[in-house]
């Protein structure tokens, strides 16, 4: 880990520290489970124009659930559940429902058991297999996964199935079983299971009204004004499957102070974290168990054990030691309680995009602690949009921490073209330097360009333009660590290949403009003895 | 290589008679300027700075520098030499040194301190030399070495400043009005005697002709120094240089230098573990051991453990040297542009990272410069920003990042900032608030909000200039100096409990008093006009899982649940049934037997 550690390293302990407290708060909170339960039936398996079938983009897009909660989330539970199948697998012996995997955490072997139904001879594979048949009942379906969820013994926080389907009437002709089905549907309801809807693209559109509005949860706090759309392409169902997948977590609940007794609760949340390679395990040799790790604390001189109480905290200038009670190392870390403390607003063009330290984070209202959180939160956002200025407030995360000065920057919420949240409503809270955040840095002598220069350098960045999308670039670190773990569990000779789309060079990711684009632009930009550069 | 960069600096103290002087009630200068002289060196004592500080007093009963000749340079006192700042200056400083009953002429000591810096700087190398003035300027002075001085400062690279008990524009005619209107804690001008009056002339005359633009910026009032550290940001550390190549293609190479310009500053110490007897650190001895996960806890040593990943459920065993082999690896320093787009599109809250590096061309690069500086005008005119793959070295991970144009009147560069991959970003959903229930405001709420944003507003635009009441970047951290205040009062007083915050830092964190007065007005209305409630419901229920913290939560969650099902399935559920279903009608009951309020004769309907 040398790597690692060198030039890093005072980021990188953070990172750690900040890593726990996370994970700390997830393993409180229960694991989230999500079954996908999706329609085998023969017109999921049609193959529209681009040569993608309803079902190839539905395990396409599970797959990618798969392996992205691998990397994220690992503790999250998964399911795979067909129905209209011809076979069944289940606990309970209903005909046409197979369960490919019950709920557990996703690991190499369930990937590549999905990997096996994917495209033409997946199908084949799935026919041979598995079957269809048009015989089968969604309310035994989901009874089904009702089971899966209660058969689970660990404590889980939030469950979810997500229905993926391109008939938008499965039992126009029995009206029993759909009745079965809105019953089942309500009783998941009452339980805290929330059921979403992934339709598919259908010949003649996908009607919800027609069956699925009575069986669809509408979560208290989720938008149903909206109608999302039902999606055509994968990039747009993975959106969906996305922005539903997220457990939304709150860091913490705090209070936003306005002034003496003007009190709002907000709900603080990471809309962004940077992914760090996980730390190794240490595994026995003999088994390959993983063992843990225990330190103690002994005196030098008896052997003897020591409890916390038997030690102080230190520190050393010059000569001098300086010896402080444990408690009082986090005492003097504490100015304030947690919370955010109003000082007060400024224009939003004071805020200067270069002024940066840490990551934003993301307050949106709380109504469960304070009633009336919402009205007054949203009628701060509404008139800090309007007339575009920021509040500067005083943050303190945590207990034992010193206070930092933010910008609460308002955010109005952002759809895409199929009305799918990109960006929500609230205030992203961006972290303010000290002064002694600030570094005096030496500039060099400033030559500065002239208008025909200034021209010429222009023509090249039109030329190298694109549309920047956070989505757009893969951390390799972290994909080539996967893909390397991926192939020593499953054996592979060598791991798949990666797309490095840090690199211009890469021949792969030409996409965005190729290198031969350049070549006229860079000769001769600087007519004259500026031009050493180009050949 | 920053190490040897350091600078001098000589603290030139007036404790004469005149500065014991105060209104009723408030602070003498001499107290004022001892706060921001211990400030000052409690910095360099505990963030262990190697920048050498010496202490001339001036208005000293006594009379005690090597320039002293019997009617010259008399009731100055050369109080410690150039040295490293030490727990002994701030003992001196804290209790040792006291106002006396003289004065003396603050140009004499100006040439003092000059003379010491000439004399004991000799043959080593300095960043900076540096003259801090404490002085309240009511004691009498002679210009004759006026010209001299200034020439000497001039020569020798010495920069200067002032710290006085009022601002220099006090004054002044041009600012006469403008002062009186202060709200600031300032005396007013007419309070001034005869003798400072000349005095500040004087300040003025010298710090123009030694700086004709910036020279009166660095002539400050005690307040604003002991809150806005605007002492010790003259005397930092040179960062470290980043030379590399800004690419464009393959054909597009430009020598740069980047610097690390903003990072979150930590404290430079961590602490220590010392026996609470003995207070040795050699007496606390720390073991880790690894034991397998059985009743047994069963020990193993290192040597017999692997080590191995995570895939998902599965672990993978994974060697250091194959984990080496297989890894990622990079080029090595990379500063290349993978295209442009336009600032629109960089939004604030991507950012990541925890620092931002500014760019540079390279030193004596003429091309660079020029090249560097068409790069940045044109993107600042087509109001776009560069998207970057950075790699710090060899061994590090590579980034992708936005490079904005930053143009100022003394220099231009790019700013660096790193920006998020796809495995970084998290989509939740939010509900919206436009058409929201729960969160419509009416009118008359919107516009109290309205008045709220117009009388909290820290910004003072009067046609000509902004003033910004709440510079949060020129705000020292309070962090560090709370530390160091606990660390020098325990340092001499260790068996006393902390000392209370100062008042001082606390204001310093507070809403501008002049705002917090004129604001009431519009926060009683919001509380008129918007009903919050507290529901009491703020839980403190994470403490008892914090105390009882397992190394194993997994465990602990799988135990939990095999020895208390009907429990948990409780907790699972509860408040969410209300009947018997038909999904799993036996533990829908256990359910509500559970539920000691629930009505039988509902739920069997």
């Amino acid at each position: 880990m040398a790597d690692w550690h060198s030039h890093y390293q005072n980021e990188d302990e953070e990172d750690q520290e900040e890593a726990e407290e996370n994970e700390a708060d997830s393993k409180n909170a229960g694991r989230d489970s999500l079954i996908f339960l999706i329609d085998a039936s023969e017109a999921m398996f049609e193959v529209n124009s681009e040569d993608l079938s309803a079902f190839d983009m539905t395990i396409q897009c599970v797959r990618s659930v798969y392996t992205s909660k691998i990397i994220s989330s690992h503790r999250d539970l998964l399911a795979v559940v067909f129905f209209g199948t011809e076979k069944h697998k289940n606990s309970v012996d209903f005909k046409h429902v197979y369960v490919l995997h019950d709920l557990d955490t996703p690991g190499a072997k369930r990937v590549l058991e999905l990997d096996q139904f994917q495209g033409e001879k997946g199908y084949k594979t799935f026919k041979e297999n598995l079957g269809h048949s048009t015989d089968g009942s969604l309310g035994e379906a989901l009874w089904t996964c009702s089971n899966l969820f209660s058969d689970v013994r660990l404590k889980m926080s939030h469950k979810r199935i997500m229905l993926f389907s391109n008939d938008d009437d499965p039992h126009a002709k029995d009206s029993s079983k759909a009745r079965t089905a809105r019953t089942k549907a309500s009783d998941l309801r009452e339980t805290g299971i929330i059921l979403d809807l992934m339709h598919l693209r259908k010949p003649g559109g996908f009607d919800i009204s027609l069956f699925y509005r009575d069986i669809v949860s509408v979560a208290e706090d989720e938008d149903t004004a909206v109608q999302v759309e039902e999606s055509a392409r994968l990039d747009d169902l993975l959106r969906k499957v996305r922005a539903k997948d997220h457990k939304k977590r709150a860091l913490a609940r705090l209070n936003l102070k306005l002034g003496e007794g003007l009190e709002v609760s907000v709900g603080v949340y990471n809309l962004i974290r940077s992914a760090t390679r996980p730390s190794a395990v240490r595994l026995y040799r003999e088994t390959n168990e993983p063992v843990k790790s225990k330190t103690r604390w002994f005196n030098g001189e008896t052997g003897s054990l020591l409890l916390p109480s038997d030690t102080k905290k230190a520190q050393v200038y010059g000569h001098r030691q300086i010896v402080l009670e444990k408690d009082e190392t986090e005492e003097l870390k504490r100015f304030d309680h947690p919370g955010l403390v109003l000082i007060g607003f400024k224009p939003l063009f004071l805020l200067k995009k270069h002024h940066y330290i840490r990551s934003s984070q993301f307050i949106y209202p709380e109504e469960s602690v304070i009633s009336g959180s919402t009205t007054l939160f949203s009628a701060l956002l509404t008139k800090c949009l309007e007339r575009k200025v920021y509040a500067v407030c005083r943050y303190t995360p945590r207990r034992n921490t010193p206070p930092r000065f933010v910008a609460l920057l308002p955010q109005e919420e952002q759809l895409d073209d199929q009305n799918v949240q990109t960006i929500p409503p609230g205030f992203h809270l961006i972290y303010l330097p000290y002064a002694d955040d600030i570094r005096k840095v030496n500039c060099t002598g400033r030559a500065v360009a002239n208008q025909d220069q200034i021209e010429k350098m222009k023509s090249v960045v039109q030329k190298l333009r694109f549309i920047y999308r956070p989505e757009s670039f893969e951390n390799p670190v972290i994909q080539r660590h996967f893909r390397n773990l991926e192939a020593l569990a499953l054996d592979l000779k060598e791991p798949e290949p990666m797309e490095d789309l840090t690199f211009l060079e890469s021949p792969t990711s030409g996409s965005i403009f190729s290198t031969s684009t350049l070549e006229h632009c860079s000769c001769g930009i600087f007519s004259g003895e500026g031009c050493m550069h180009c050949v | 290589m920053a190490r040897a960069w350091k600078s001098a600096t000589v603290l030139c103290w007036d404790v004469g008679h005149t500065m014991s002087n105060s209104p009723l009630g408030e602070e003498t200068p001499f107290d004022q300027a001892k706060k921001v002289v211990l400030m000052f060196v409690q910095r360099q004592v505990f963030a262990e700075s190697k920048d050498e500080t010496a202490l001339v007093l001036f208005g000293t009963d006594g009379t005690s520098n090597p320039l002293a000749k019997s009617d010259q340079y008399q009731k100055i006192t050369v109080q410690r030499n150039l040295k490293i700042p030490d727990f002994d200056l701030l003992e001196d400083v804290q209790s040792g040194i006291k106002a006396s009953n003289h004065q003396a002429d603050f140009l004499d000591a100006l040439v003092v301190c000059m003379d010491l810096l000439q004399k004991q700087t000799l043959g080593k190398k300095y960043e900076k030399l540096h003259i801090a003035v404490f002085t309240d300027l009511n004691s009498p002075f002679s210009s004759d070495q006026l010209d001299v001085i200034i020439d000497n400062m001039k020569k020798a690279g010495i920069s200067l400043q002032f710290f006085m008990p009022f601002p220099l524009d006090a004054t002044s005619t041009r600012n006469g009005a403008d002062a009186a209107e202060r709200p600031l804690n300032i005396a007013p001008g007419k309070g001034l005697t005869a003798q400072q009056r000349e005095g500040v002339t004087m300040v003025r005359r010298v710090m123009l002709s030694l700086d004709e633009e910036g020279g009166l910026d660095e002539v400050f009032t005690f307040r604003e120094s002991v809150e806005r550290l605007s002492i010790f940001k003259k005397i930092e550390k040179k960062p470290m240089a980043w030379p590399s190549q800004l690419t464009i293609g393959s054909r597009i190479s430009i020598n740069i230098v980047g610097y690390k310009a903003m990072t979150e500053e930590k404290a430079k110490k961590s602490w220590m573990s010392v026996d609470a007897k003995t207070l040795r650190k050699e007496d606390v001895r720390r073991e880790m051991v690894y034991c397998l996960n059985d009743d047994n806890e069963t020990e193993v040593t290192k040597e017999e453990t692997i080590q191995g990943f995570r895939y998902g459920s599965d672990i993978i065993p994974f060697s250091q040297v194959d984990q080496e082999q297989m890894k990622y690896k990079t080029d090595g320093k990379c500063f290349s542009v993978l295209g442009f787009t336009k600032s629109a599109q960089i939004l604030r809250h991507y950012y990541v990272g925890r620092q931002v590096l500014k760019v540079f061309a390279a030193k004596d690069d003429e091309y660079a410069a020029v090249a560097l500086s068409a790069l940045i005008h044109s993107l600042e005119e087509l109001d776009m920003v560069a998207i970057v793959r950075y790699v710090y070295d060899r061994r590090s991970n590579p980034q992708v990042g936005v490079a904005l144009p930053v143009i100022k009147e003394k220099y231009e560069c790019l700013a660096y900032i790193q920006l998020p991959f796809m495995e970084d970003l998290r989509h939740f959903t939010f509900t919206s608030l436009k058409n929201n229930k729960k969160g419509a405001a009416s009118e008359e709420q919107l516009s109290a909000v309205d008045a709220l944003i117009d009388s909290m507003n820290l910004v003072v635009d009067d046609e000509e200039e902004m003033e910004d009441l709440f510079k949060v970047n020129k705000v020292p951290n309070p962090h560090f100096q709370r530390l160091f205040q606990c660390l020098q009062y325990k340092a001499f007083q260790p068996d006393e409990p902390l000392p209370p915050i100062d008042p001082h830092l606390k204001t310093m964190l507070d809403r501008p008093q002049e705002m917090a007065a004129s604001c009431q007005a519009s926060l009683e209305q919001l509380k008129k006009v918007f009903t919050l409630q507290d529901s009491g419901k703020k839980k403190e229920q994470k403490i008892a899982q914090q105390i009882f913290k397992d190394n194993d939560a997994e465990e602990l969650d799988a135990k939990r649940a095999q020895f208390d099902e009907v429990f948990n399935i409780v907790t699972l559920a509860e408040g969410n049934v209300t009947a018997v279903g038909s999904l799993d009608p036996v533990k829908d009951f256990r359910i509500l037997v559970h539920q000691k309020n629930f009505n039988f004769r509902e739920g069997s309907d």
